[in-house]
């Protein structure tokens, strides 16, 4: 962490002594997520793949973007993903952008990496036009807004929200030609996740013996180790990532595995909730709506009696 | 592929012969380098690794970003072209190279007594001559072994080995036996986990895994893996104090 925003001495033993006293500064239990709000932002009701993610004061922006290529030669009959999240002096005072990426950028870019590419959470054989000629590449671009702790829970909630939401242009292959369609001629098809796993990431205090899921930016700086689960909601753990810091019990680890389940589901839940969302307000009825419902307008009359 | 062969599904025995807690050889030894602070040189099976330690020196930029209470521990890594099956050149930059170093420098800062070296810079080089699966448990081990040869104190061993599981291979929950200690085929194959303890005990630093897994599974996994480190840790002992035993030796005679 740049020093121009390392804590105090007083800041950190009065949120140590806090911990140990069972009180977060905030107030909030040491299993409690801050809200967490998504919405789907788009310039045009044809603007797909938009998403941002706000965690308490974390703000996270996702945009989805396509285009076609061709595909890496040693891997035919799959399509592109990158993933690319550059941290700037606009999400927190400190960040110095000249020279090589801050560390903890790396390392938020791998696990990123790791939980949605690697995974192979995105199917990227659907993305395969003619094999070995043409593939789409999809690029995932995060902007971090706001820098309050917990960046990569947010970036990945961002992340599998903007994904999931995205629509890929429509094509047709006619022997060697490909036809691709904008959004204007056809509405784009969205593309094929297999599952949606979500980041959790924990963070231990006092030799090991405090854990606290969802820490905010003074309790990251504080933190003498942390832990990241990405996992599905149906229990499956796509990657668990603890590079070093306090020594855990083994036991303790487990129980944190465990616990970030539930998060995932409540997690999931909100993705699919701003989705269904979302797709109520775009949806203007089509052209026919009106004709096509049978229900009548009733007048209620109070009943005699 | 590699459980596939016969031999596993009759006598649970893998491709090298081993059963499922079995460790591969593990040879190691301390001060190989004369020139170096500290040095090491660790097989696990086919996987080689050397370890060079210089340090606690002064740092570079001399007192910059403010002065550090602690030591700063730099890790590099330089994996040779020849140690995989097919010949790949290595950029520095490379992504799952920093992120074994940021691992390795990590697990290290919370166990080294750094507060005793302040304003300085201890560098960890290695050098990775073959690969053969368990790449950061090799690097791990190889670190900590040329940190004691330096003479940097610590609270303990940091030992660390893979645990993998038989999942994708056995026909219900209950058969899938967690494997120890995978060699490079398996690895490619089988879901596994890079655990690294401090010391004896379940304190557990280093977690990694990368693969798909089923949660109920990860429980298994973890007790071998600790259960190994356990076993490494031993090992890694006994070389230490017989290196010891030797310099004390030929310094009595």
């Amino acid at each position: 962490m740049p020093h121009a925003t390392a804590p105090s001495t007083n800041e950190s033993s009065f949120l140590l002594a806090a911990l140990r006293e069972n009180v977060r500064l905030d107030s909030r239990p040491f299993d409690a997520y801050r809200p967490i709000s998504l919405t789907f932002p788009s310039s045009s009701p044809d603007t797909y793949g938009q998403s941002e993610v706000r965690i308490g004061k974390t703000r996270v922006l996702c945009v989805i973007s396509s285009e076609v290529v061709a595909p890496y030669p040693d891997r035919k009959f799959d399509g592109v993903l990158t993933i690319s999240c550059e941290m700037s002096p606009l999400m927190s005072a400190g960040v110095d952008t000249g020279g090589r990426p801050d560390p903890s950028e790396t390392i938020l870019t791998t696990l990123l990496d790791k939980s949605i590419r690697r995974s192979r959470s995105l199917d990227t054989e659907s993305l395969c036009i003619v094999a070995g000629q043409k593939c789409f590449s999809i690029r995932a671009d995060l902007h971090i807004l706001d820098h309050d702790g917990n960046l990569l829970d947010a970036c990945c909630l961002a992340l599998v929200a903007a994904l999931a939401h995205y629509r890929r242009p429509d094509y047709e292959v006619h022997g060697e030609d490909v036809k691709i369609f904008s959004a204007q001629e056809r509405d784009g098809v969205k593309l094929t996740l297999r599952d949606w796993p979500f980041c959790v990431s924990s963070s231990y205090f006092d030799a090991g013996t405090i854990t606290i899921t969802d820490a905010n930016l003074l309790e990251e700086q504080c933190r003498e180790g942390e832990v990241v689960v990405a996992m599905t909601r149906h229990g499956e753990v796509v990657q668990v990532a603890k590079y070093g810091g306090v020594a855990v019990d083994a036991l303790g680890m487990l129980q944190v595995v465990e616990q970030s389940l539930a998060k995932v589901k409540m997690m999931d839940g909100v993705v699919k909730e701003a989705l269904a969302r979302d797709e109520r307000e775009r949806d203007k009825g089509g052209v026919m709506k009106a004709e096509l419902s049978a229900e009548n307008e009733r007048v209620m009359e109070r009943p005699v009696g | 592929m590699p459980l596939d062969t016969s031999s596993y599904a009759l006598a649970h025995l893998r491709l090298d012969g081993r059963r499922w807690n079995e460790l591969r050889r593990l040879h190691a030894q301390t001060s190989t380098q004369a020139a170096a602070d500290g040095s090491s040189y660790l097989e696990m099976g086919n996987t080689k690794v050397i370890c060079t330690v210089a340090g606690p020196a002064e740092s570079r930029k001399g007192g910059g970003g403010g002065g550090n209470a602690e030591a700063k521990i730099e890790v590099e890594i330089g994996i040779a072209g020849f140690s995989g099956v097919e010949r790949k050149r290595r950029g520095k930059g490379d992504k799952r190279t920093s992120e074994m170093r940021h691992t390795i420098a990590s697990a290290f800062s919370a166990n080294l007594f750094a507060h005793l070296y302040p304003h300085s810079t201890i560098t960890v080089n290695l050098h990775v001559l073959s690969q053969d699966g368990s790449l950061l448990a090799a690097c791990l081990n190889a670190t900590t072994l040329a940190l004691i040869d330096a003479g940097i104190p610590m609270s303990d061993y940091i030992v660390a080995c893979t645990a993998g599981s038989t999942a994708s291979y056995a026909s219900n929950d209950e058969d899938a036996d967690p494997l120890l200690d995978l060699n490079g085929l398996e690895e490619q194959e089988l879901p596994f986990l890079t655990v690294g303890t401090l010391g004896a005990g379940e304190k557990v630093s280093v977690l990694i895994m990368e693969t798909r897994m089923q949660m109920t599974r990860l429980e298994a996994m973890l007790a071998a893996g600790v259960d190994g480190c356990r076993q490494i840790r031993s090992i890694l002992d006994g070389v230490v104090r017989a290196h010891g035993k030797a310099v004390l030796d030929s310094a009595i005679s």
